[in-house]
């Protein structure tokens, strides 16, 4: 009875608190003053600037409390839970530093899932073929000789999850740890890379140790993912370590219009894309620094400039690359006057050559 | 706590103190960050560490006589501590095995015996449809050289269907039952195939359920949808010998379009392949009529399934785990109330309760060193114990015990250290007389529709003085209906006076059933029978036919009178039950060995509160990094505090939209100290942008750090996802999205 009282409670102090603030903002006229009469320093300058952590050794210390929990989230590991860290502040090394020191004797491979992509499928082979390592070498101990050898990138996701998925043995104590930084990252947060992440949470040779930092990340899962899938045990682990990994891809309030941000996160997004996904892109690029004054280069000229290169195919082919690029709004579509498709690189001249520049490095 | 220094304390052994990778260096992202994904390292040096693993197994001695290299260097007294306390991990982990995975067998067992009823009636109507249809369906064959009598055609394209009501919204319940299902049936010889919502999506169309049952019929390897492979798939060997099963689990989330054509198609063929559909429904019986297409709806020839409710499962799960012998693990009151509200109010769902008792179970042994006794306890009895090979009753585990406050509250000391199996043997007392008598409150609370649930923890209340407040003679005679309380004996009691003399004799049965191991309240059960068969000879002379009016009315006084001796009797017998055996696990010493308290640990890590904690975290970081300089502040902003943490209390003052400028101004006039902003003040109103004034220099580099800081507030609280940022629509304005917890 308490409890429903205290619940009712909680949810009368939110509904108060944002009718209050709601009433706030219609009674009092909202300041009127604009970002610009701030004298603002140029976006370089604010990038470069180093911030001196606040309160380092109370923080070291908040590390160091964490530290002897590791045992313990170690034996919840084991006993088939998976571990959700949350709370306010960077806990990417924590998360590190715990499977370093803590989870020796099993192999870890870490999802950065704070950048702009991440393709799964891969991270599904690399678990895979460890998997595969493990038990060639426990059957090798254990006197049965291996047979065959096992190529998993041409299987599909299916088959690959069913591999993990495959039957324990008596010791129950083989598995591969699964870390994810910011499992609710822009790269992961739709629902099929969820759905992903959850049936390889399930996997009996997989334990999942993740963060998440959002305040609605837990609106990704269903029940069926967390009770069945995921399984999570929640800590609160609040680090007031500064997000700098995590926070490269955010823009700076400060900083309307920048160049160099959005340049270098068009570069990182680029590396992570195949070698003539790239040719392709710089085709365009270098073809908009040439042709400064029109709307974009037409697609089909794309396509014959890339196809006489050898850099695609056949349009499929190039279609792909370009759904990629507008996923992540390296290219914008427009029609031009003669109702053409053109394919246009929202950067600015000077971001565009700095980014060919770091490409042709 | 345990003291420290006794091997088996708190937490497992320390981590060792090497790889101490230096928390945090603001520097440049290393390579690693920006890739999507690597290998942080690979399980330790393989060979070796695997096979002490492989042959550790449950010995884990082994492991302690031959300590690592790193180990050895350490002092001895560290590395004794370290091997002891690997040792308890290691038997720690091993005895949380044996007893949860006795928890989930008697769990699933319980499950499967409340669904046998239920799938033994589908399995049923699978086999009669079946054997009909292939007697009509010889008669066909001799007509199979004409074509199909445009008669008959409309039924014989009919699909036979199953739909099973689950009685509960939630999904994840059933996940388990139909899967159940399935491995019922494919053991009594059908071919079955499982389909979920996830198969019937618009995107694979019907091709893609299709490939899917072809992938679970003929071979996995197959790639296309072919619906006549199936057809020769059972025309093949021995195949047609029996039905061929189709279970969709989760029909009301399929796509509707997607299931209509699958079941089209496969009506077409249901005269060469009697397929049965069964489809899991969780809101009405007619649910498939919202989501079918006409033609669709037309095919299916339903009959209807009910599974058992989720209250009426929850009640035998507990009944299974907590009431009959199982593993001996049990929760305190305070555990239970929450597990009751987190099933009543959150969740609903049987999954999330046995979730709940698992992580309940997890914490009980990693924070009660004692709790590898439970083994001991489940297993062989007490004598074991005292046994040398298990090693448990050390000193150190022999001090722990006699520390527990359930021991030092009954004044148990050292002196009577012999007693110790005695205790737990009295813990361990299987026929357990409270559970009993819960069991016996239970059958007579059925009347009253009472649930177990909320009787168990009402029960375990160690602070309840049942006999104290009132006598249940009292409480079954007095006349008023409602005397407040929520008391579930006293609604028991006043349940008992309404009994029919049937229902009364149902529930002695039940009573005589449930006491039968324990004679002393089996005693005065029976003595309850000689009542009962004066009302029973009452109430067959009131029932007789053609007696005149006047003996009716004296028989019925006469039955009256003999019901209300029985129900005195019974609220007698309840009283006694009560005072003699109504001990709550939580009253009786060292019940810490077995029995989960700790409920702040339990809902924590059950139930993170991100949105509330994580704000929190930001208005009062200084009760977390207890920093001397933060905490006495009261309700002033210092410039020492974390700066995202001063940005969000700024926050708190502004109106659901945040004006940027007055935001910073705000943030700018806290981290600058006093003393320096007259100078600022009149920095900030000069208009003048591009302005670079060699003697405003000194400033300027504050005024970049700032703002920096700023920026990366800003950054942090949008990571957050406290604030969305400036829209063009509204440039110079923030919104606040989280309004308090």
């Amino acid at each position: 009875m308490e409890d429903i009282e205290n619940m009712e409670e909680d949810e009368y102090g939110f509904s108060r608190n944002y009718f209050l603030a709601k009433e706030l903002g219609g009674a009092s006229k909202r300041s009127a003053h604009k970002l610009s009469d701030i004298h603002i320093v140029d976006e370089q300058e604010l990038r470069e600037t180093a911030i001196e952590m606040k309160h380092a050794k109370e923080i070291s210390e908040l590390m160091s409390d964490y530290k002897t929990m590791y045992s313990k989230w170690v034996f919840e590991l084991r006993c088939g839970f998976g571990l959700l860290m949350y709370g306010f502040g960077s806990k990417k090394a924590l998360i590190e530093d715990f499977a370093s020191a803590s989870l020796t004797e099993y192999s870890v491979i870490v999802i950065n899932g704070y950048l702009p992509s991440v393709n799964l499928k891969q991270v599904l082979l690399a678990l895979a073929e460890l998997l595969s390592e493990l038990l060639k070498c426990k059957r090798k101990s254990s006197g049965s000789l291996s047979k065959g050898q096992e190529t998993f990138p041409s299987r599909s996701i299916d088959d690959i999850l069913s591999f993990l998925h495959g039957p324990q043995s008596e010791d129950k104590d083989c598995f591969i740890c699964l870390v994810v930084h910011n499992i609710d990252g822009p790269a992961l947060r739709d629902p099929e890379s969820q759905q992903t992440l959850a049936r390889l949470a399930s996997c009996s040779h997989i334990r999942i140790v993740a963060s998440i930092d959002h305040v609605n990340s837990p609106l990704l899962w269903d029940k069926k993912m967390v009770h069945k899938q995921f399984n999570w045990l929640w800590h609160h682990v609040p680090t007031f370590a500064p997000y700098n990994v995590e926070g490269v891809f955010f823009p700076l309030v400060l900083a309307q219009g920048s160049t160099a941000q959005t340049a270098k996160t068009a570069a990182i997004v680029l590396q992570s894309l195949t070698p003539n996904a790239q040719n392709v892109f710089k085709i365009l690029a270098e073809y908009q620094l040439s042709h400064p004054d029109e709307d974009g280069m037409p697609t089909d000229d794309l396509y014959s400039a890339s196809r006489s290169r050898f850099f695609v195919s056949s349009q499929v082919t190039l279609n792909s690359h370009l759904t990629e690029f507008k996923d992540h709004e390296l290219v914008k579509t427009k029609r031009n006057s003669d109702g053409q498709e053109c394919l246009n690189i929202p950067l600015s001249s000077d971001a565009l050559r700095q980014l060919l520049l770091d490409l042709n490095q | 706590m345990a003291p420290s220094g006794t091997a088996p304390s708190g937490t497992v052994a320390d981590p060792p103190p090497s790889s101490t990778t230096d928390s945090f260096n603001p520097g440049d992202t290393a390579e690693s960050d920006i890739r999507p994904f690597f290998v942080l390292h690979k399980a330790s040096s393989s060979g070796s560490n695997l096979n002490g693993k492989l042959t550790g197994t449950g010995k884990s001695k082994r492991r302690i006589e031959s300590p690592s290299p790193k180990i050895s260097k350490r002092s001895e007294v560290e590395r004794v501590e370290e091997e002891d306390g690997q040792f308890f991990s290691t038997l720690r982990f091993k005895v949380f095995e044996t007893v949860w995975s006795k928890i989930e067998k008697t769990i699933e067992d319980v499950l499967r015996n409340s669904n046998s009823k239920v799938f033994s009636g589908i399995h049923d109507w699978i086999r009669e449809s079946f054997e009909s249809i292939i007697s009509s369906g010889a008669l066909k064959l001799s007509e199979a050289v004409r074509s199909y009598p445009v008669l008959t055609q409309a039924s014989s394209k009919q699909l036979l269907t199953a739909m099973v009501l689950t009685r509960n919204l939630e999904m994840v319940d059933d996940l388990l039952t139909f899967e159940e299902l399935e491995l019922h049936l494919k053991s009594q010889g059908c071919h079955v195939a499982k389909l979920s919502s996830m198969d019937f999506s618009a995107k694979s169309g019907v091709g893609g359920c299709l490939s899917g049952l072809l992938r679970q019929f003929v071979m996995p390897t197959i790639d296309v949808a072919d619906v006549t492979i199936l057809a020769s798939w059972y025309r093949e060997s021995k195949n047609h010998e029996n039905p061929v099963v189709i279970i969709v689990d989760d029909t009301e989330r399929c796509c509707g379009p997607v299931l209509s054509d699958l079941i089209l198609i496969l009506s077409e063929w249901a005269v060469k392949v009697p397929i049965f559909l069964i489809m899991g429904v969780s809101t009405a019986h007619d649910a498939p009529r919202k989501i079918l297409s006409v033609n669709a709806l037309q095919r299916l020839c339903a009959t209807r399934f009910t599974l058992s409710s989720p209250a009426e499962r929850m009640d035998a799960v507990l009944k299974a785990v907590f009431l009959k012998p199982c593993s001996g693990f049990t929760v305190s009151h305070k555990v239970a109330l929450f597990m009751r509200s987190y099933f009543l109010c959150q969740d609903g769902t049987l999954t999330s309760f046995v979730r709940t008792l698992k992580i309940a179970c997890l914490q009980h042994f990693s924070l009660e060193p004692l709790s590898i006794m439970l083994e001991h306890l489940c297993h062989d009895g007490v004598n074991q114990l005292s046994g040398e090979g298990t090693g448990l009753l050390t000193e150190a585990t022999m001090k722990h015990a006699f520390d527990l406050p359930s021991v030092m509250r009954n004044k148990i000391t050292r002196s009577t250290f012999e007693m110790l199996p005695h205790f737990l043997m009295d813990l361990q007392r299987m026929p357990n007389p409270w559970s009993i008598v819960v069991l016996c409150i239970y059958e007579a609370g059925k009347f009253d529709k009472l649930r177990l649930l909320d009787i168990f923890c009402e029960i375990l209340d160690p602070e309840a003085r049942y006999l104290k407040y009132f006598s249940p003679s009292e409480i079954v005679n007095s006349q008023s209906h409602n005397s407040g309380s929520n008391n579930v004996i006293r609604r028991v009691l006043r349940k008992l006076r309404d009994l029919s003399p049937s229902q009364l004799s149902s529930m002695l049965k039940s009573w005589e059933n449930l006491t039968t191991e324990f004679s002393e309240i089996n005693d005065k059960v029976m003595e309850l029978h000689p009542f009962m068969r004066s009302v029973e000879a009452a109430g067959q002379r009131q029932g007789l036919p053609n007696s005149p009016k006047k003996h009716a009315s004296r028989s019925h006084a006469k039955l009256e009178k003999e019901l209300k001796a029985m129900t005195d009797k019974v609220a007698t017998v309840i009283e006694f039950m009560l005072r003699e055996y109504m001990k709550p696990v939580e009253s009786v010493p060292f019940h810490e060995i077995l029995c989960f308290k700790n409920v702040d640990k339990l809902q924590s890590a059950l139930l993170g509160d991100q949105r509330g904690r994580i704000q929190l975290d930001l208005l009062e970081s200084h009760k977390i990094l207890h920093c001397v300089c933060c905490s006495q502040r009261g309700t002033t902003l210092l410039p020492s505090m974390h700066d995202t943490s001063i940005l969000y209390t700024l926050a708190q003052e502004h109106a659901d939209v945040i004006n940027l400028h007055d935001w910073y101004q705000s943030f700018k006039t806290i981290l600058i100290p006093k003393s320096s902003k007259a100078k600022q003040k009149s920095k900030s109103s000069s208009k003048s942008k591009k302005r670079k004034d060699i003697c405003e220099e000194p400033e300027a580099p504050a005024e970049a750090l700032i703002q920096a800081r700023f920026c990366r507030a800003i950054m942090e609280l949008q990571i957050a996802g406290l604030i969305r940022m400036p829209s063009k629509r509204r440039p110079d304005f923030v919104q606040r999205v989280a309004f308090g917890s």
